[in-house]
């Protein structure tokens, strides 16, 4: 038994303490299992993967559902059902070991399948357990007293995100044994991350032509470089670990090139600290550091507008994110004397937090973009369908979004989806300032 | 781990969740018994809403009456249970079908059609008189989380079961389980009039406070869960039974213990939650044979804390930053909504003031604020519009000020500019 215990702290290390805790919950024969077990913790903390793990070693059945798969009540009860009674699904006919309509049929099957297997000492783990607060509002309550209505000593374990306090937005909630499973820390990541030190060789002789010999505390200097980069801004183990597969080889690469020795660290960190920068910035986001050299932002760059449809693009958003009472002060040359009213004054001493820039688009009409258009537009350009198709190209582009009814044809209404940053650099290609032209900048 | 530790452990687990003892509710119990055998032996209609907090026993008082009149051979010949659970049962047809199969009935209704639920509900009844009116079953109904009944479909099921048990037709007896104090609003006006207003009222602790305070009735109970009697089946030697029971009962008198007991029944007094309590405790019982005070104590600690607090500190340093930043615009701006724009630009200010805080790329402190948002430490205000754009969508913070700044006090590594800006109350 306690060896069992000792090897799988040994696949997964720094949970010594969880791992425990489900020890003594389920881990001695004879002794009863707890109705139910409430297990909670950040992302890639180990929780799915223990919790299985754990089962398949003591040899105790199981049912393990996720309920984003799992989308309906319908599939969720017929495939517990067939993983417990171990039902094979014949591929012809995809049918399930019995159909289930609703929790009563589910409550009676179980009852019928414990007689004919003996469900006792079997657990049932629901990864992703918060999908059930938004199914039918009797199968959260149902599944936390599952034994209760069902007389079978079956037990369920939740696997979730979230606090368990969360679900206490209706009666008949029954308190549940919780464990939860912290993130690792800095420490905890480098001692797991490091695990991966013979698939890093391996990737390290795929990659280079002649094969670099490299010892375990060079792998632990290069997480120590990689952890101080990136451990402020994520501590997800599973995104760690791929982001320092992928730059483990650019560290290897001026030591393939003989151009850094491995013992100079020093070089090898100034050599690797831009590109490792550079890689926090499309941390998450999956994609190689390569094509990610055109900075993200300039989304609008790269789909290369023609250039009536920039300025469209631009007119729309100063459309959207200025108040139509501001119009004629901003787009006409002679707009008269302006006086001073106290509603100006306070709106100069506007807080940041309430521009319109940071409140959302609002909604313009064909009109008013058309004659926005017109009035940041040098040169004149007579007005034909080829800028009212461009116009519906920025919708289909979804630059712009239809805010009005799809149907109607007349006074049609838009909203720019384009945040500032990508219009700012859109206007610095054709030569236009923008924020001469924004209300909220305006005045500074 | 030594066989006998073993052997108690296996024990008192299975005393402390396979177990349908009722410890106290001596009055109610007879009360409800006395209502039964009214239905079962005399044909008297009735009917009962048995009302109290979860976990204090209503379910289990119901069930030991139940097992006791059972036991004395009440349902074997003359008269017939059904339990309906309002989980289960979601609908009044689902309902319909169980009462059916419950009463084995299931051949006499295959094939019928019937008009209306009362109509199929009556027949139902009917087959069980046999002939005259004086010699019919006498059916017992419990309807277990009574109050979700009333929220069926115009609440024909009850309003039936109530009609039934008022007029002299079949007799029954319906006991309705339910935590709602309310639940008798949640009846509609013509259910209500047929409800015969028979309440049993159960409240967690003592049934006489003059003569028991709460705490020892709590430690009575926990004597009770935790103590291996005589009789008991295990395999142990007689010396270490006693041994075990002296070392119990010196617990129970232990002063710490019963600060830490009452500790426990200030936060909730029900007794799911302390077999919980219990429970945890028993499992860490290893080596040494008997409880000791500081393992009730650690195991109390851990379930007095905030577990906000422990989210928190699972975050990065980034999202911990943006946390902040909500905060202060949540202090600024006397808690009103906030979107992602206003976070970010706030965050990047402080970014900006400050050399030696890393810049982060939009969208990574998007993905950051995304994760904040899973974790529900932030919650969506629905504006009716769905077609918002995620940065402009409003969300309040669903962190307190002092759970804030007790996880940033325990938050290890955390720079210190972000500890001052944290600290700070204007920025």
């Amino acid at each position: 038994m306690a060896s069992k215990q000792s090897a799988l702290c040994q696949t997964f290390p720094c949970r010594e303490n969880q791992i425990q805790q489900l020890w003594n919950l389920f881990g001695h024969v004879d002794e009863v299992f707890p109705p139910t077990v409430y297990i909670y913790g950040g992302p890639s903390t180990g929780k799915t993967a223990i919790v299985t793990k754990f089962l398949e070693i003591l040899d105790i059945k199981h049912a393990k559902v996720n309920l984003i798969e799992c989308y309906t009540a319908k599939i969720l009860f017929e495939s517990i059902l067939d993983q417990l009674t171990g039902h094979e699904l014949d591929l012809s006919t995809g049918a399930p070991y019995a159909k289930c309509d609703n929790f009563m049929d589910f409550i009676d099957h179980l009852q019928k399948v414990s007689e004919k297997f003996g469900l006792s000492r079997s657990v049932i783990i629901m990864d992703k357990a918060e999908e059930l607060r938004n199914m039918e509002s009797n199968l959260l309550p149902g599944f936390l007293r599952l034994q209760e209505l069902t007389g079978v000593s079956v037990s369920v374990i939740f696997l979730s995100e979230i606090l368990f306090e969360k679900y206490y937005f209706r009666l008949n909630i029954v308190e549940p044994i919780k464990i939860h499973f912290p993130q690792y820390n800095k420490d905890e990541l480098l001692e797991i991350i490091s695990l991966d030190f013979d698939l890093a060789r391996e990737l390290v002789a795929n990659n280079f032509n002649q094969p670099i010999e490299f010892d375990r505390d060079f792998f632990r200097n290069y997480l120590n470089v990689f952890l101080s980069v990136f451990y402020r801004a994520c501590r997800d183990l599973s995104e760690l670990r791929h982001t320092s597969r992928n730059n483990f080889i650019k560290y290897c690469e001026p030591i393939a090139r003989n151009e850094i020795s491995m013992k100079n660290s020093m070089a090898l960190w100034k050599n690797i600290s831009p590109i490792l920068k550079s890689s926090l910035d499309v941390l998450y986001l999956r994609v190689t550091t390569d094509d990610s050299k055109r900075p993200l932002e300039n989304l609008a760059e790269n789909i290369e507008l023609p250039f009536y449809a920039k300025y469209l693009l631009i007119a729309a958003y100063l459309a959207s994110y200025n108040s139509v009472k501001d119009d004629k002060r901003l787009f006409m040359k002679y707009h008269g004397k302006k006086t001073k009213s106290q509603h100006d004054i306070k709106r100069k001493s506007k807080v940041s937090e309430k521009l319109n820039t940071q409140m959302g688009p609002g909604i313009f009409t064909l009109d008013r973009l058309l004659a926005i258009f017109y009035s940041i537009l040098q040169d004149k350009v007579g007005f034909n369908n080829h800028l009212l198709v461009q116009v519906s190209s920025l919708v289909e582009l979804q630059l712009l979004s239809l805010a009005s009814d799809n149907t109607t044809l007349d006074g049609r209404k838009y909203k720019c989806n384009v945040n500032f940053y990508c219009i700012q650099s859109l206007s610095k290609m054709v030569g236009f300032n923008i924020r001469k032209y924004l209300s909220d900048f305006s005045h500074m | 781990m030594c066989e006998e530790v073993k052997q108690i452990r296996v024990y008192l687990k299975d005393k402390l969740l396979n177990n349908n003892v009722l410890l106290c509710l001596e009055n109610e119990r007879t009360q409800l018994a006395d209502l039964l055998l009214k239905t079962l032996d005399y044909g008297e209609s009735n009917s009962i809403l048995i009302i109290g907090s979860i976990g204090v026993g209503k379910t289990r008082l119901v069930n030991s009456v139940i097992n006791e009149l059972s036991e004395k051979g009440k349902f074997r010949t003359d008269s017939l249970l059904v339990k309906l659970h309002g989980l289960v049962h979601t609908d009044d047809k689902l309902a319909l079908k169980s009462i059916t199969f419950q009463m084995k009935l299931d051949n006499a209704v295959d094939g019928k059609v019937f008009g209306s639920f009362a109509e199929n509900l009556v027949f139902l009844l009917g087959c069980l008189r046999g002939g005259e009116k004086r010699c019919s079953k006498s059916v017992i109904f419990v309807l277990e989380d009574f109050d979700l009944f009333c929220a069926h479909h115009n609440q024909t099921l009850l309003y039936n079961l109530f009609d039934i048990s008022q007029s002299a037709q079949t007799p029954i007896c319906v006991l309705g389980i339910t935590c709602r104090l309310d639940v008798i609003q949640l009846l509609e006006k013509r259910v209500k009039s047929r409800f015969s207003h028979r309440q049993m009222f159960i409240y967690p602790g003592p049934e006489d406070e003059s003569k028991i305070n709460q705490l020892d009735s709590v430690l009575v109970h926990i004597k009770w869960y935790l103590e291996i009697p005589y009789k008991a089946r295990i395999k142990i030697s007689e010396n270490r039974r006693k041994e075990w029971n002296q070392a119990l009962d010196l617990l129970l008198k232990d002063k710490k213990f019963k600060n830490i007991i009452q500790r426990l029944i200030d936060l909730e007094l029900n007794f799911n939650s302390i077999k919980h309590f219990l429970l945890k405790c028993i499992c860490l019982l290893s080596n040494n044979i008997s409880f000791s005070v500081v393992l009730f104590e650690n195991e109390l600690n851990l379930l007095e804390k905030d577990e906000i607090i422990n989210t928190l500190r699972d975050l990065s340093v980034l999202e911990l930053c943006l946390i902040i930043a909500m905060k202060h615009h949540c202090d600024i701006y006397d808690n009103q909504p906030m979107n992602f724009e206003m976070v970010y630009n706030r965050y990047v200010k402080f970014a900006n003031k400050h050399a030696s805080i890393q810049t982060i790329q939009r969208p990574v402190v998007m993905k950051a604020f995304e994760h904040i948002e899973n974790l529900e430490l932030i919650s969506l205000i629905n504006c009716g519009n769905s077609r918002v754009q995620k940065e402009y969508q409003f969300f309040k913070l669903m962190v307190t000020s002092q759970q804030l700044s007790e996880a940033i006090g325990k938050f290890c590594g955390l720079p210190t500019e972000v500890l001052q800006w944290a600290n700070s109350s204007l920025t």
